[in-house]
């Protein structure tokens, strides 16, 4: 699978917006910050030519094995964050969300490559769709569950009357609310949308709906849409915070125990 | 002694503020903008400054000067008592006067909001950056002022992002609108309802139109109270019956009545939570004893602060940003060095002119006594000498790089062959 040359150059680029982001969340500093984002910007391309680099090896979607999806998870949590810098120039997130980002970019290249050939499963623009949506819901509720932790931390600032640092850089409640808001919606859409292309392929190919993935993808649609439906019935606040990181938790147990254990169709094997 | 007190460039500040003047006289020698213009103009016009800028706030009026060649400060305070039909006694004895880096350094510590009441406070900076304006569009701010408050700016702009002197707000009012800020957002699509219209209800309602809160509503049982409030800062009255009802439009209230029982009660915010679909509420307790019901704050999503909680914060803020002014005055002398550099650099060319002009009259002095056949043969030799024992020092003297050392050598050329003196 190469050296990943690229990917690695791309880790070492979000590894030095991270630090620029700390040192602008302590002292904000304009040049620190665009720095931060040029590098964010460089890292998502070199990232991006990785990531094909690895579909011609593979001569198929780079995301068909584990490696490869993990990094694209990466890829797009890193392309979401720096739309919402350049849109609302919100930095308070990158300490907390870039992370993920290293971390993710980093086990796409870490783990061990197992490349099994590409079958009836795994062809064909519809899987590249189901996939890519599936991954783009992935990364709307880390950043939901990111956002989540800022709420949790401001919420405890503002209670303890905390006014320092981390009070005056991190943004307003109702603004990391809307924010959440917004990425719970997007993880929606994508996930029904993964999930309506998953469960058509699954009825074509296997006749049958039997993947216990599906039960989790839906597991985790009723817990993103109870968590909307009572942000408008009065829980708004910490109660959403909490259940939007209970949903992450739901998310997170689908992708690795659910994959690697329980379901065949899902385990990159 | 002033580091810079070189003919050509002289810097002088003559300044009231709160350390030396009582309010009485902060108020005779305020100006407002059409003032400054005219006092600007007058100054350069009389030929009593080179350079003039004016700042005045609240709590200072200062006019920073340069003179070329002789000026005073006693014409400066003179001109001003004239101006204000004071005696010039009297405001001399409450003025204070600097010199030089003094001087500078005066502005650049106003800038970094270093000689404020309010330590680090942000509003002086804008202050200074208006006076500077005023005196551009004057004409009377030239190349040393000019460059002077813009170093200033910068200083203050540096000691802010570089250090948390002005991080934490340092008053009940302003930590309370900053916590407010924190949980809404933008508060100025929110409703501030301020209960009493009392002293402190007045001077809460100030502070939010200040901050530009979206409506700010007064209710009182003196309706006439809230009404007199309602014409001194721009808000609505509600009558005091009717307030209750109207609660689940509040997102921030302020209870500042001398009621001797609650008057917001756990009962009407559940209510009120309930038609806010849970959305959040702000209580703020200026009053004592208490005019919302403690029990308000174990609601869900209701955040509620009493008078005492914020004055601690207040209190440990001050501390905070006490603590940050070494910090800031580093910050301060490090951007004060570079100003006296550069002006350092303005001052070496006519020092070194005059060290010439001097030597040149006592070579002519001592020709005078020599016979006239050899005065040209030696003129020549007393230059050629000139050259060999002046070059190197003025060489060093031009290319001393550190400021301050650079200021103190050509205050001793000056003193030592006594270039100050004009006869």
């Amino acid at each position: 699978m190469g050296s990943h040359l690229l990917g690695w150059a791309a880790v070492s680029l979000y590894l030095a917006a991270e630090v620029l982001a700390i040192v602008s969340l302590r002292r904000p500093k304009p040049a620190a910050d665009v720095a931060g984002a040029v590098c964010l910007a460089v890292g998502l391309a070199l990232h991006f030519a990785d990531l094909e680099l690895r579909a011609r090896a593979l001569g198929s979607v780079p995301y068909r094995t584990l490696e490869g999806s993990v990094s694209l998870f990466g890829w797009m949590l890193a392309i979401a964050y720096l739309a919402l810098w350049i849109r609302h120039r919100e930095r308070a997130m990158g300490p907390f969300l870039i992370p993920i980002v290293v971390v993710s970019t980093a086990l796409g290249m870490l783990l061990p490559s197992r490349v099994a050939p590409v079958s009836a499963q795994t062809r064909g623009a519809l899987f590249a769709l189901h996939v890519t949506f599936a991954i783009l819901a992935y990364a709307a509720f880390t950043f939901s569950f990111v956002l989540s932790l800022l709420y949790l931390i401001q919420n405890r600032q503002i209670r303890r009357k905390q006014t320092g640092i981390l009070f005056a850089r991190l943004p307003a409640l109702e603004v990391i609310g809307r924010m959440n808001r917004t990425s719970v919606s997007i993880g929606l859409v994508s996930l029904a949308l993964a999930l309506a292309i998953g469960v058509a392929r699954a009825q074509r190919l296997w006749g049958s709906l039997g993947d216990p993935k599906i039960t989790w993808a839906f597991l985790t649609l009723v817990v993103y849409a109870l968590l909307l439906w009572l942000d408008r019935r009065g829980w708004e606040g910490t109660r959403v915070a909490v259940l939007s990181i209970f949903g992450f938790g739901v998310v997170l147990f689908s992708y690795t125990v659910v994959n690697m254990y329980f379901s065949t169709a899902h385990n990159f094997r | 002694m002033s580091l810079i007190a070189v003919p050509e460039t002289r810097l002088m500040l003559l300044g009231w503020n709160l350390r030396v003047a009582d309010v009485a006289v902060r108020e005779r020698v305020a100006f407002n903008a059409d003032e400054v213009r005219d006092a600007l103009k007058q100054l350069i016009g009389r030929g009593l400054v080179a350079e003039s800028v004016i700042v005045s706030t609240c709590h200072r009026s200062e006019i920073y000067s340069v003179f070329e060649g002789e000026g005073r400060g006693e014409d400066l305070t003179r001109f001003f008592a004239e101006w204000r039909g004071l005696a010039p006694s009297d405001l001399s004895r409450s003025s204070f006067l600097a010199e030089g880096a003094d001087a500078a350094r005066h502005l650049f510590r106003v800038a970094a909001g270093l000689d404020s009441m309010a330590l680090g406070e942000s509003e002086v900076l804008g202050q200074v950056r208006q006076a500077l304006k005023l005196a551009r569009e004057s004409g009377t701010s030239r190349t040393v002022l000019h460059r002077m408050f813009e170093c200033a700016v910068a200083a203050g702009k540096r000691v802010r992002t570089e250090t948390e002197i002005a991080v934490r707000p340092v008053s009940v009012a302003s930590i309370a609108l900053e916590l407010a800020a924190k949980v809404f957002g933008d508060l100025s699509e929110k409703t501030v309802f301020v209960l009493g219209a009392g002293e402190t209800g007045d001077l809460f309602a100030r502070q939010a139109s200040e901050a530009g809160v979206g409506r700010l509503f007064v209710s009182s049982r003196t309706r006439e109270r809230a009404e007199g409030l309602a014409r001194r800062v721009a808000c609505e009255v509600v009558a005091w019956d009717e307030f209750p009802g109207r609660l689940p439009a509040a997102d921030v209230v302020v209870g500042t009545t001398s009621s001797r029982e609650p008057v917001v009660l756990r009962a009407d915010v559940e209510e009120a939570m309930r038609e806010r679909r849970g959305r959040p509420m702000f209580f703020l307790d200026l009053a004592v004893p208490r005019d919302i019901e403690p029990a308000v704050a174990e609601i869900y999503n209701v955040f509620s602060y009493q008078l005492n909680d914020l004055e601690e914060v207040a209190r440990e803020n001050r501390a905070q940003r006490s603590r940050q002014v070494p910090h800031a005055e580093a910050i301060v002398e490090e951007e004060l060095w570079k100003f006296l550099g550069w002006m350092g650099n303005l001052s070496v060319v006519p020092t070194l002119n005059d060290w010439r002009r001097r030597w040149n009259e006592q070579r002519d002095t001592e020709l005078e006594r020599q016979p006239a056949a050899e005065r040209e043969r030696l003129r020549e030799f007393a230059d050629a000498l000139y050259g060999r024992l002046l070059h190197e020092p003025m060489r060093r003297l031009k290319s001393e790089t550190e400021p301050g050392k650079k200021l103190e050598r050509l205050e001793a050329v000056r003193h030592l062959f006594k270039l100050d003196d004009d006869e």
